[in-house]
């Protein structure tokens, strides 16, 4: 029976982070990554976008191999294909994330963490000795670790926080349901992503195209169910593309669930942290979710190491966690989950009316923040959620 | 927890499913478990809502007649 100190399940950006943190925060701890798949960063299930400061926290994308495109551009779409280009968008990023995941694997294990691949931790239970005890199955063969910590980074089924008696559940309304190609000899600017809003091409979400490099680009959308004339996202995708790229040649398919909800009400039990897309740790408003799963990571790892070097893992220890995720960026989360939810109320022929006034402003001025100010405008309703957003 | 409908419950396609694990959180009853790349469905915990079958990406979730 394998005994560690931190048992991390899950080498996505949220696990690969904890992992690699605990271990700089307290090198004599033992610190177990889990993957359940048989590589580290595959499937990727992500559009793989990324800005560019919270990235620089954790690695430096300048010259990297994980790196398929530099951004400097955004583009929004209104349903009739009138295009809006927001000026000071900032620098973004499109991630290879096969690669990506296993840098942050490797850096993990560099610190001196152990990573294994093909393991799934299947089961967990408390016993009185203070300890997890987690069910891992590794090639048909089953081990018992015994772990002071678990940290669960093991994304939108977080099965580590329900064994945890956490409450991870989540509302059809706050589901995005994703599909997504990799389209190649497509035609668009290579240095710009593009979003679509439109709620006859991805009704309560948005349609996206992310170049991965010169004519090729993760094209796909999120969209809600319920919102729905009854296809699914794969669909609608099929219809997006067929219109949009009808001769792009699809080299890739993924689908996956997005969760635009805010962060579940407790993240940690006594010996158990919860980080990432797991702890619904993603910006309801973009849908993006790697900055923040390093960022909660990174505060995992250093939690449970100083936790454990204190011989407390107790709930109340653990409890410190949550509170410095809601100041980085809980509270943010709150605030753009308000956003999202009165922006869901704008119709097609009113996001039309917005993109032609919005390209009267001088092509400079036309910001973010510019183009909420004219939705305001239009549509009262916005406006106290907008000033709540801006505070 | 009780039943939303007397006499459907959730099955799942396999030749379909992609593993993506979206379900799983969706499922009130927390019935839908995914283990070794196989979803599943606890049929004695579903409890017909159907909450699961729209937000499938590929549609491989559907309600038939309880035995």
């Amino acid at each position: 029976m394998p005994d560690v100190d931190i048992l991390v399940v899950g080498a996505g950006p949220a696990g690969a982070v904890a992992a690699w943190q605990a271990k700089l925060a307290a090198p004599e701890l033992d610190v177990v990554l889990l993957e359940r798949d048989r590589a580290v960063g595959a499937p990727v299930r992500c559009a793989e976008g990324v800005g560019d400061a919270g990235l620089r926290e954790f690695a430096n994308p300048d010259g990297a191999d994980w790196v398929s495109r530099r951004i400097t551009d955004v583009i929004l779409e209104s349903p009739d294909d009138t295009q809006v280009v927001l000026a000071n968008s900032g620098l973004g990023w499109i991630l290879d994330r096969t690669r990506f995941d296993a840098y942050l694997a490797a850096q993990a294990a560099a610190a001196g963490a152990a990573v294994l691949v093909g393991a799934e931790a299947t089961a967990m239970s408390r016993n009185g000795d203070e300890r997890w005890h987690v069910r891992v199955t590794e090639r048909g063969r089953e081990d018992l670790y015994r772990a002071r910590i678990v940290i669960g980074a093991d994304g939108v089924e977080t099965m580590v926080g329900r064994w945890a008696g956490l409450d991870t559940r989540v509302p059809a309304r706050d589901m995005e349901s994703c599909a997504q190609y990799v389209l190649q000899g497509i035609d668009f600017n290579p240095n710009a992503i593009y979003l679509q809003f439109s709620n006859a091409i991805a009704p309560g979400g948005y349609a996206w195209i992310f170049p991965k490099g010169v004519g090729i680009a993760n094209v796909g959308l999120g969209l809600v169910a319920l919102k729905t004339n009854g296809h699914n996202a794969r669909q609608y995708l099929d219809d997006w593309v067929a219109r949009r790229f009808p001769s792009g040649v699809r080299t890739g398919y993924t689908v996956g669930g997005v969760i635009v909800h805010t962060t579940i009400k407790k993240t940690y039990a006594a010996g158990v942290l919860v980080a990432g897309d797991a702890a619904h740790m993603i910006n309801p408003l973009s849908g993006g979710g790697i900055n923040n799963a390093m960022k909660a990571g990174r505060l995992a790892g250093c939690t449970a190491a100083a936790a454990v070097r204190e011989h407390d893992t107790t709930e109340r220890r653990l409890a410190s966690y949550h509170k410095a995720w809601m100041e980085v960026l809980g509270e943010d989360h709150l605030k753009y989950y308000r956003l999202k939810q009165a922006l869901e109320h704008m119709d097609d022929a009113f996001l039309n009316s917005l993109a032609r006034t919005v390209n009267k402003v001088v092509p400079e001025k036309r910001t973010l923040g510019r183009v909420l100010t004219h939705a305001m405008i239009r549509h009262p309703l916005l406006i106290p959620v907008v000033a709540r957003f801006f505070v | 927890m009780r039943r939303v409908t007397p006499d459907t419950i959730a099955i799942v396609d396999l030749a379909v499913c992609d593993r993506c694990g979206l379900c799983l959180p969706l499922c009130p009853p927390e019935a839908l478990h995914l283990e070794l790349n196989i979803l599943t469905v606890d049929d004695a915990a579903c409890t017909g809502c159907e909450k699961c079958v729209a937000p499938c990406p590929v549609g491989a979730l559907a309600m038939v007649a309880y035995a």
